[in-house]
């Protein structure tokens, strides 16, 4: 479904270069959930973005369903690969309403049932028609994501890239939309790349998992192996080990890895 | 809801959680920015102002007596009385007569002003700040040039060419005005291009023409508002200036610069004749900004104002 | 156990909106000793607003029947008497430090001041002093970092280098509200386990709000558990297992466990009757 190889980005120039992305390559199969999982600056966004359209000036090779990827996307692909981001206070414009977030894609792609669509959206997502015409700041930070979810999967898409989509969320309602993600993966056979930097997360709805340091792969396991323990990499298990809570013997054998 | 809003039942509607149209939705984040307005009494002064200015020149007919035009020498410079609340001019015009149809001038001026400006301006800053690059350093290269004007010069430059008139100094003005609206759109738009929802759009597939229309000029635009109430009272004084020198509305027309001007040599004695269209421009000016003020306050994002 | 350094009696801190009172705290009565108190919430249970109110810093209203520190009774006392207590006695750390340090103003200068102003040190000891304080949060080159300014800085650092300066007037109390949550995991606990040197080293205080659970849990040594502005458990750390609130337990079970493989998480149900307790007092200091 999804293949990309030899991904390099760097951005900026001369004394502000920035390798974030150094030769990465992965593939996913449909239907599969890929988790991307590093600390902040490991370019796993970086990845995700590429992969969307966001940041021109890539190398490398992708190829997402059989088709392969220039620097300039066009509408079909849009139709087929969408994106669900972090902070659903900033990926709702704040001026228009659910109705005209709902609605936008769909003018974009010129579909022509529009009403029905809107309102089987934000049903799938569990958010009845009186949210309809609610603007953003009068939604809960659960709700919001849930409309932007929906905005993803109004056009049908095969894929669906997730940016850390419940690291801003509080821990209740996280546990809700990570149900909804798991159930609409199954419903509608979507394929998932999602990006976290929580391996409980990341383990519980990814079946494989990359871990990113610095821009380049460290390793890649399946969510068992993971589960059991047993990564080989020094890094995933250091991050695994942070990521059981707080035991100070354990911290100051902490290491730094470049 | 009901669907004959009572007096409960309208308020009701505008502040209910769950709105069920669009209309519904739009009408209840004016009334709330309303009520956000309406705490603020110096605002509300200014708006008062601005709607008395707006009801003069609407009834102008019917609020005075001739049309401010008719000479009658005999009566020249008499001070204000009862037959004449603001007194006679140089001609023997009535002063309020004209300060009252002034008022359709000064709007006009003003109106097209903001009709010219705005658009022009939101256009060129959304596209430099979304665009960027060459677009970009072209387009802004192009408003420092017109920035780099002092307005009264360009207009004297303008009506040398084209000789005097009302029209002509309103784009002479508009020409001198827009630059600074390209440079705060401009600004804001390099805020928002980063945005997740800039982002999400790209995703979706907008162009970039959609982008910029849809999703960047509206948080554009309580910017580029208050600039420009803040700015109609430069506008009413360049006018104003212009109309004194003798290049925007010609006589007979009742301008207000134009009356201070040709009222300039009675000061000492019939002080009526300058000071009576001063005040209404100091009026105007003040109602102006004051309005611009209270603006801000509700529009300004930075304030936590309403979204 | 001593005699308690803070006790709150029924704080309540509530704010004026368009739509009516907003009560953000309801009628809340703890004490804090010489240990690691954790209070955890989620987004509205008043954890952030409890910790503000302490030290005076929110503009709701507050109103207590005593927030009693060292004696003196905050909530009544003279805005000079607590102008000595903050910063002095109580100290805040904040959450991110790109926004709480000033940006134009570099680092070791910051901290030497923060010395400054509660001491009548010279600039020279002052500085002496900072530049100690950063070896004591384990920044290597400390005259270097000295004179950087806080973009030059990582989050992880800069928190460090927030705690320095928090740390430095020798505070009886520190209130941190979520210290590490702007930050990477690994570089949170390194965190933390500074902050944790410190305290023990200093026999200070700590009052640590967070919205997560587990790390509260791991860290502290008591944890209060708040929703819509009151105290629904207090537990000791390490008794998660024991907890017998719904809403806690609620919380723990919604959490996505690294060991197991979960198909649905359990989803927390609120009841609305757990807005109805009367306040809650927690945490009497045993």
């Amino acid at each position: 479904m999804i293949k990309v190889e030899n991904l390099d980005i760097t951005f900026g120039g001369g004394a502000q270069r920035v390798h974030a992305v150094r030769d990465v390559s992965f593939t996913v199969a449909s239907g599969e959930s890929f988790g991307l999982v590093g600390e902040s600056g490991s370019g796993k966004s970086t990845v995700l973005r590429a992969i969307a359209g966001l940041t021109p000036g890539w190398r490398g090779t992708m190829t997402v369903v059989g088709q392969t990827l220039s620097q300039r996307r066009d509408r079909a692909f849009h139709k087929q690969l969408q994106m669900v981001f972090q902070d659903p206070y900033g990926s709702l414009h704040p001026r228009h309403t659910v109705n005209d977030i709902l609605k936008e894609p769909l003018v974009i792609h010129r579909m022509d049932d529009g009403e029905r669509r809107i309102l089987r959206a934000l049903d799938e997502v569990g958010l009845g028609p009186a949210y309809r015409f609610r603007y953003p700041h009068q939604l809960s930070g659960g709700q919001r994501q849930r409309i932007a979810i929906a905005r993803a999967l109004i056009l049908d898409p095969k894929i669906v890239l997730l940016d850390e989509p419940t690291s801003a969320l509080d821990v209740s309602v996280q546990a809700e939309i990570l149900n909804l993600l798991s159930r609409l993966a199954r419903e509608h056979d979507l394929t998932y790349i999602m990006v976290s930097h929580d391996l409980a997360i990341v383990a519980h709805l990814c079946s494989r998992i990359a871990v990113m340091n610095r821009g380049a792969f460290i390793e890649e396991m399946s969510d068992e192996q993971l589960r059991t323990g047993t990564p080989e990499h020094g890094y995933t298990r250091q991050l695994l080990v942070a990521s059981k809570g707080y035991d100070r013997a354990a911290i100051d054998q902490f290491v730094e890895f470049d | 809801m009901t669907d004959q809003p009572t007096e409960t039942g309208l308020k009701e509607w505008l502040l209910s959680d769950t709105p069920q149209s669009a209309a519904q939705a739009r009408c209840q984040r004016l009334y709330l920015a309303w009520l956000s307005f309406s705490a603020n009494p110096i605002a509300m002064l200014g708006l008062a102002i601005i709607v008395v200015l707006v009801g003069m020149a609407a009834a102008a007919p019917l609020l005075t007596g001739g049309d401010g035009t008719e000479q009658a020498l005999a009566n020249r410079l008499q001070p204000p009385s009862v037959a004449h609340w603001f007194g006679t001019d140089e001609l023997g015009r009535d002063i309020y007569d004209r300060i009252v149809w002034g008022a359709r001038i000064t709007l006009y001026i003003v109106g097209l002003v903001a009709i010219i400006v705005v658009p022009i301006g939101l256009l060129v800053g959304t596209v430099a700040g979304y665009v960027g690059g060459w677009v970009d350093i072209i387009l802004m290269r192009v408003t420092d040039i017109f920035l780099a004007f002092p307005r009264l010069i360009l207009a004297l430059a303008f009506v040398a060419v084209l000789g005097p008139g009302l029209e002509n100094a309103v784009l002479a003005i508009a020409l001198t005005t827009w630059s600074p609206f390209a440079r705060i759109s401009r600004a804001e738009t390099l805020t928002i291009r980063n945005a997740e929802h800039i982002l999400a759009a790209r995703v979706q597939g907008a162009s970039t023409a959609r982008i910029i229309v849809h999703h960047v000029t509206p948080l554009c635009l309580s910017s580029v508002i208050v600039r420009l109430t803040l700015d109609m009272a430069g506008i009413i004084l360049v006018a104003a200036g212009l109309g004194f020198l003798g290049l925007g509305a010609q006589p007979p027309l009742p301008e207000w610069g134009a009356m201070i001007s040709t009222g300039r040599q009675y000061m000492l004695d019939q002080w009526w004749v300058a000071t009576i269209p001063g005040l209404a421009i100091l009026i105007v000016s003040m109602g102006f900004n004051l309005l611009g003020d209270g603006l801000r306050d509700v529009l300004d994002p930075r304030s936590g104002g309403t979204s | 156990m001593d005699k308690p350094l803070l006790n709150v009696e029924n704080l309540s801190v509530s704010f004026d909106t368009p739509k009516g009172v907003v009560e953000a705290v309801r009628g809340i009565s703890f004490q804090v000793g010489q240990e690691r108190l954790g209070i955890v919430g989620e987004s509205g249970s008043g954890k952030s607003q409890t910790g503000r109110a302490i030290l005076g810093l929110t503009p709701g209203r507050v109103e207590a029947d005593r927030i009693e520190f060292d004696g003196i009774n905050l909530h009544k006392a003279p805005a000079r008497t607590i102008r000595a207590i903050r910063g002095r006695r109580i100290s805040m750390i904040m959450q991110d430090p790109r926004y709480s340090l000033n940006p134009v103003m570099t680092v070791g200068w910051q901290i030497a001041e923060a010395y400054r102003v509660h001491t009548n040190a010279t600039k020279r000891e002052a500085k002496q002093h900072a530049l100690d304080m950063l070896t004591t949060v384990r920044i290597r080159e400390p005259e270097k970092v000295y004179g950087l300014y806080p973009h030059q800085v990582s989050g992880g650092m800069g928190q460090r280098i927030m705690i320095a300066m928090m740390l430095i007037p020798g505070p009886d109390l520190i209130i941190a509200d979520e210290p590490t949550s702007a930050l990477d995991v690994t570089v949170q606990l390194q965190v933390l386990a500074i902050l944790d040197d410190m305290v023990r080293d200093r026999g200070m205080g700590l009052i640590f709000i967070s919205h997560d659970l587990h790390l509260v849990s791991s860290f502290c040594d008591r944890i209060l558990v708040m929703y819509g502005g009151q105290i629904m458990e207090v537990l000791e750390a390490g008794a998660l297992d024991q907890a017998e609130h719904p809403y806690t337990k609620g919380l723990l079970n919604c959490l996505p466990d690294i060991d197991r493989q979960q198909g649905t998480l359990p989803v927390l149900r609120r009841d609305d009757a757990w807005m109805n307790r009367k306040g809650g007092a927690g945490g009497d200091v045993p």
